[in-house]
């Protein structure tokens, strides 16, 4: 007799998990968790030099490094991932740009043994170079991601609010 | 899976992050209204479309988001150089 499946859940039905979802990838354990609150800036500028004193913190010089919370992104671009409430100054008559982006995104920590190999699962970058200090924007599938290393096996994934439910349930899956 | 080398991030990225932008070093005119139907045509519509090297914009839109050159061979994909925008192409080609 022809069976017929059940239809797959629809985008609206899916939603980030509120636990840490705990599995395994090729027999080594990986733990995918909802990251704590973060204050998020983003941080544009020509002269990385008037950023930084306007802000009255420094500011990585390389494409893709970490310090003290804030990643250069590209040359005139850098996001700042801090704890929560942590606010910057208001700037005005100077040209830069530095906007409290908090609501914009949710962040993932995958973590474990395995957790190179489940972000591996959808994400082409050679994630074995990179190494904590560094961050960078790539993608997993087609869903823009950033990628900061906290540790060699753990990670903090940064994603916008209306992908995160997909994300989710796509580490979930890799990691049954 | 092809690696392109951005000459801002100073890495080899997948290519996957990266988007084509069109023929490259294509300056629009500084005074539009100047120009024949004919020089406005070639500006807009006219490209090159050669068999070999290629100069072509590609914008590394999930990394750092820029806009940058690269000479491509367009029969084998093979990405000889990529250099940033405003720099002339460095191998001397035309097209």
């Amino acid at each position: 007799m022809l069976e017929i499946a059940p239809l797959a859940k629809s985008g609206a039905d899916l939603a980030v998990g509120t636990k840490p979802h705990i599995g395994a990838i090729i027999g080594r354990p990986v733990t995918l968790s909802p990251a704590a609150p973060h204050s998020r800036w983003s941080l544009r500028a020509r002269d990385p030099a008037l950023l930084g004193s306007a802000l009255g913190r420094a500011l990585p010089d390389r494409i893709g490094t970490v310090l003290d919370g804030i990643a250069r992104l590209g040359p005139d671009e850098w996001y700042a991932l801090l704890e929560a409430g942590t606010a910057l100054p208001v700037l005005t008559g100077l040209p830069v740009s530095v906007v409290d982006v908090s609501a914009r995104a949710l962040g993932f920590t995958v973590s474990g043994e395995g957790a190179r190999l489940a972000l591996e699962r959808g994400c082409p970058l050679d994630l074995a170079r990179l190494a904590p200090g560094s961050a960078t924007r790539t993608v997993f599938e087609t869903v823009e991601i950033q990628v900061w290393p906290t540790a060699p096996d753990a990670f903090h994934i940064e994603v916008w609010r209306s992908f995160a439910p997909w994300l989710w349930h796509a580490l979930a899956e890799a990691i049954v | 899976m092809i690696l392109i080398h951005c000459p801002y991030c100073e890495q080899d990225r997948p290519e996957i992050e990266f988007t084509y932008g069109g023929q490259a070093h294509i300056a629009r005119p500084h005074d539009p209204a100047a120009l024949t139907d004919r020089e406005w045509e070639t500006y807009l519509y006219i490209r090159a479309n050669p068999r070999g090297l290629h100069a072509e914009r590609w914008r590394h839109i999930h990394g750092c988001a820029r806009f940058f050159n690269a000479v491509r061979d367009t029969v084998t994909d093979r990405f000889t150089v990529t250099y940033k925008t405003g720099e002339a192409r460095p191998d001397g080609g035309v097209a």
